[in-house]
């Protein structure tokens, strides 16, 4: 469960397909935790605890609006998780163009 | 028609043990992240029998309906109306089939349909259900699962 997870990890927080759907909601724009909750299969007591958890790991962002907390993307980490997968995707595609030429050479010599 | 989630596992107990577990034994699995209130210390209740209602009930007396069986067929088939966090007539359906695979191995499938009579909202309901049995199936797995050493 959450608690397991090491706090911070973007990647581990989502790893849980209901705070991948909780990410999915606030990619659409900001919301309470009563209206995340309308939108899932799960207890409100829950989404707040998976909120805290995306929180921790930089995903998402709370402020007050009156008595209510508002929860929206944090920018920040959503682009730190978008380089990163660049980044990987980046070295990916080198290492295969690299494959890629060097089997057509062995293929010219062949 | 909006596609179904179908699901299908196998569970290391015998087929009698396995609906037994699902449906009597509900109340020792069932997560409190997958109710209406979420409260530590509710009660689940499956009633088993045709027309039986599934519901969470607090420790204050609280009752919330998630549905209403709708085929008792122990221990190989059960289905369900399921409306958890929605209104009654927003009910999808959830079928159950339950074969045995060996003497101590139990296949369970599972078919959630009837998404279209949430109009619109069927499909991304559908999507955000198929996170929820994600994370649901498991606690069953665990609870069902007897362990041969023992």
């Amino acid at each position: 469960m959450s608690s397991q997870l090491p706090p911070g990890d973007p990647f581990g927080a989502l790893g849980d397909p209901n705070r991948r759907a909780i990410v999915e909601l606030l990619g659409t724009g900001e919301r309470s935790v009563q209206e995340i909750a309308d939108h899932l299969p799960i207890s409100r007591p829950a989404v707040s605890r998976h909120l805290s958890v995306l929180r921790q790991a930089g995903l998402v962002i709370e402020r007050p609006r009156g008595t209510r907390r508002i929860y929206q993307l944090d920018g920040l980490g959503v682009e730190a998780v978008r380089a990163y997968l660049e980044h990987v995707w980046g070295e990916a595609t080198t290492s295969f163009q690299r494959l890629a030429v060097g089997s057509s050479r062995a293929d010219d010599e062949g | 028609m909006i596609e179904p989630i179908r699901l299908s596992f196998e569970v290391e107990c015998a087929l009698d043990h396995a609906f037994e577990v699902w449906t009597s034994g509900i109340s020792q699995w069932w997560p409190a992240d997958h109710t209406v209130s979420g409260e530590h210390g509710l009660t689940v209740v499956l009633e088993g029998r045709q027309g039986g209602r599934i519901f969470e009930r607090s420790s204050s007396g609280e009752v919330h309906v998630w549905g209403e069986v709708i085929i008792w067929e122990p221990p190989t088939r059960l289905a369900y109306t399921w409306h958890l966090k929605r209104s009654v007539a927003e009910a999808t359906e959830v079928d159950i089939r339950f074969q045995a695979a060996s003497e101590q191995t139990t296949r369970v499938e599972i078919e959630h349909r009837g998404w279209e009579r949430l109009g619109n909202e069927g499909e991304p309901w559908r999507d955000r259900n198929r996170g929820g049995w994600a994370t649901l199936l498991p606690h069953y797995v665990t609870a069902a699962t007897v362990d041969p050493s023992t």
